[in-house]
């Protein structure tokens, strides 16, 4: 695909700011301005928005203009529907339907509905779709929280004061049932309330040659301790948000006995809409990672979600908690299974077969490896049906 | 080896492949000019300070474009050259091509990840063993981390350094004194430098993970009267906004990777300090870099769909 070079020399020079030399302090004014982003550089962002919304139309449409000539004022996105050659057989019987006009081009034509490859700031990209009028699936994609926003969570929204280093704080994914008024969505925000307010008594794994190395007691300045008022790994046993809308109805309830039906959800039925986002990532000062990730994938006749937290101290452990949420669309059913996976790092390790030629240490990052190796501590079932 | 850094410069801003002896001459050579710094570099301005890179190689370009370019402008780069990225390699070569062929107008402070052991970890051993199957250019390169400097000192008064203060150190000659010449200890004042993290903390805090400091504002005041300094100059923590100034002005952190991580949406940041020391930021853009036939070469955040279980 064909993007212009961008005229975003000039574009950026207005960025440059200037700012006495002895600032300021943060209520100023004048500084609370300067945190905003400049108009020119929002109309570049919503063209490069409006090339990826267009680079997402099937490749049998018609070429799309040459964006070089485009205005540098934004547009909107031309509209998609009427430049596509409709190859949908109308026989067939719609059982979705797309939601946000910015999807790829999809009259009920069962074609794939996948959210905008690079949605920058400061744009969302929140792509829908509706199965049999019932099931609404939405999901959101947007940039890190600024420091405006990081203040007002600390704040207003949660009880302790060092938030992860990346907080995509507008993703989410979002099931509605919208005849049932009930749903179930996946954001940020509601996973770190779920962070506890106390010391999980995990350390790095040179803390106690650190803390040992005896200038802490010989130092001139006195030293706080550790503040032990949250969970540092952001550890959260987060299974999503669920709401019934209409203030009463079913909900989820406890069945340990079910199962994930593996061999419906193993099936390569064609899949509809798919999205894959992170809610919030830390790497823990570079002694490993923490992060919560969300996966959507929908198929015809049902869903699969997968939210996973996934941490790794370096040296020291990893831990994964799974919640699968899966939805049989016919039968108003739904599953939502978690599970807590934990072992000692060098356990997990160890597991790692030398025939394998990859860098032991790189399989740690990948936590579907580890996943695979990595024992079972905890399992609960919950299902509603409408 | 004879060594056309001009040729070494042209490869790399294409992103092509630069042979394993020249980068073993380039590091050489690099070691033999930094070995000769101080631990706490004298720079004059004007000059430009620039934030983390983490290998991403599109946007240090666009930084020199956007902010004069090494030919006519003096820069300080505050570390983490690499990891992260996916042209760490590359990223680091050119700036010390540049540092070799323009000796005074580039300064290079070490960051916490330019380290053995964090760069296997965190992407640029794994880059180097795919771009030339052995980890010999990590090597060389490691090699040349031990020798950059730990800090920069703007006209007597803006203190440069890759992550903050540290308890051990009250003036800049303390500084002074460290054996920087070896892989970053896990403990002590060279530590502290490349690690620490101000935070609205009343006094020297440890950091909830059990190892690091965080220093506030009193410290900061500390150290800026001691020392007879006004700024300190830092980055080692994402900023949305590219800058942001904390404790009255007497801190900044200055973030230059947009788009960190490919995927984090932010912008970048530079500082450049007139004679006067008026500090002007710029902030600047991720670009969506392309090959000759105007593919995106950097992989979008297209999510790659597959059948999850
Ligand atoms: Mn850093």
């Amino acid at each position: 695909m064909s993007q212009p070079s961008s005229n975003n020399s000039s574009l950026n020079d207005s960025a440059n700011q200037k700012l006495s030399k002895k600032p300021i302090s943060i209520n100023n004014t004048n500084v609370t301005r300067l945190h905003g982003i400049n108009t020119i550089e929002i109309n570049a962002a919503r063209q490069m928005h409006s090339r990826t919304i267009s680079a997402r139309i099937p490749t049998t449409t018609t070429t799309r203009p040459n964006n070089q000539t485009s205005p540098p004022t934004f547009q909107p996105p031309r509209s998609i529907t009427t430049t596509t050659t409709t190859t949908t057989k109308t026989s067939i019987r719609s059982t979705h339907k797309c939601n946000n006009p910015n999807n790829p081009h999809c009259p009920n034509c069962e074609s794939i509905i996948i959210p905008a490859p690079v949605a920058r700031m400061p744009i969302l990209d929140t792509p829908s779709i509706t199965i049999h009028d019932t099931w609404r699936i939405t999901s959101q994609k947007g940039t890190i929280l600024n420091s405006q926003q990081i203040d007002d969570w600390v704040q207003n929204k949660l009880k302790f004061n060092t938030l992860p280093e990346m907080i995509f704080g507008e993703n989410y994914v979002k099931l509605e049932n919208l005849k049932n008024g009930w749903e179930l969505q996946f954001n940020a925000l509601d996973s770190l309330k779920g962070v506890a307010l106390n010391d999980s008594g995990i350390r790095v794994a040179y803390s106690e040659k650190w803390k040992k190395s005896k200038r802490i007691d010989h130092q001139r300045d006195q030293v706080d301790q550790e503040s032990k008022d949250f969970d540092w790994t952001y550890t959260t046993a987060y299974r999503g948000t669920e709401t019934k809308t209409t203030g009463e109805g079913r909900g989820l309830e406890r069945d340990d006995e079910l199962q994930l039906p593996m061999d419906k959800l193993s099936r390569m039925d064609k899949i509809l809409y798919f999205d894959d986002m992170v809610l919030f990532e830390d790497e823990l000062a570079d002694n490993g990672i923490s992060i919560l990730n969300v996966k959507i994938r929908v198929m015809k006749e049902r869903l699969l979600l997968l939210s996973r937290f996934y941490l790794r101290v370096d040296d020291v452990l990893c831990r994964i908690y799974d919640t699968r949420v899966y939805v049989e669309f016919k039968e108003n059913k739904v599953m939502r299974e978690f599970k807590q996976f934990e072992d000692d790092y060098n356990n997990i390790l160890n597991k790692y077969k030398p025939i394998n030629s990859r860098d032991p240490k790189s399989l740690l990052r990948d936590s579907n490896w580890v996943a695979e190796n990595i024992p079972l501590v905890h399992r609960e079932c919950e299902s509603v049906q409408f | 080896m004879s060594l056309d850094i001009d040729a070494v410069i042209d490869l790399l801003k294409q992103g092509k492949h630069v042979k394993e002896e020249t980068v073993y001459t380039l590091c050489l050579r690099s070691q033999e000019l930094l070995m000769s710094e101080a631990n706490v570099t004298h720079v004059d301005t004007p000059v430009t300070i620039c934030g983390d890179i983490h290998g991403q190689l599109h946007d240090l370009l666009t930084l020199f474009e956007k902010s004069g370019g090494v030919e006519k402008t003096r820069y300080v780069f505050l570390g983490d050259f690499v990891d992260r990225g996916f042209y760490s390699l590359e990223s680091f070569l050119l700036l010390l091509c540049y540092k070799l062929r323009y000796p005074d107008r580039i300064t290079l402070i070490r960051g916490n990840h330019e380290t053995r052991q964090i760069t296997k970890v965190y992407g640029f051993y794994d880059e180097i063993m795919r771009k030339y199957g052995n980890c010999n250019v990590w090597r060389y390169c490691c090699e040349v981390f031990d020798y950059l400097s730990l800090g920069a000192i703007i006209n007597n008064s803006i203190f440069c350094v890759h992550g903050g203060l540290s308890p051990e150190i009250n003036t800049l000659d303390e500084i002074r004194a460290i054996d920087r010449k070896q892989e970053v200890p896990h403990e002590g004042a060279m530590c502290d430098l490349l690690w620490s993290d101000p935070e609205e903390v009343d006094t020297w805090s440890l950091s909830p993970r059990g190892a690091g400091f965080l220093f506030g504002k009193s410290e900061v005041d500390k150290f800026l009267s001691t020392n007879n300094v006004e700024l300190i100059a830092r980055a080692h923590q994402l900023v949305m906004e590219g800058y942001k100034e904390m404790f009255d002005g007497g801190l900044v952190t200055v973030w230059s990777a947009p788009n960190y991580c490919y995927r984090c949406g932010n912008v970048a940041a530079v500082l450049r300090i007139e004679d006067d020391l008026q500090r002007n930021y710029t902030i600047f853009e991720a670009v969506q870099p392309q090959d000759g036939g105007g593919n995106a070469i950097i992989p979008t955040k297209k999510p790659q769909m597959d059948y999850f279980l």
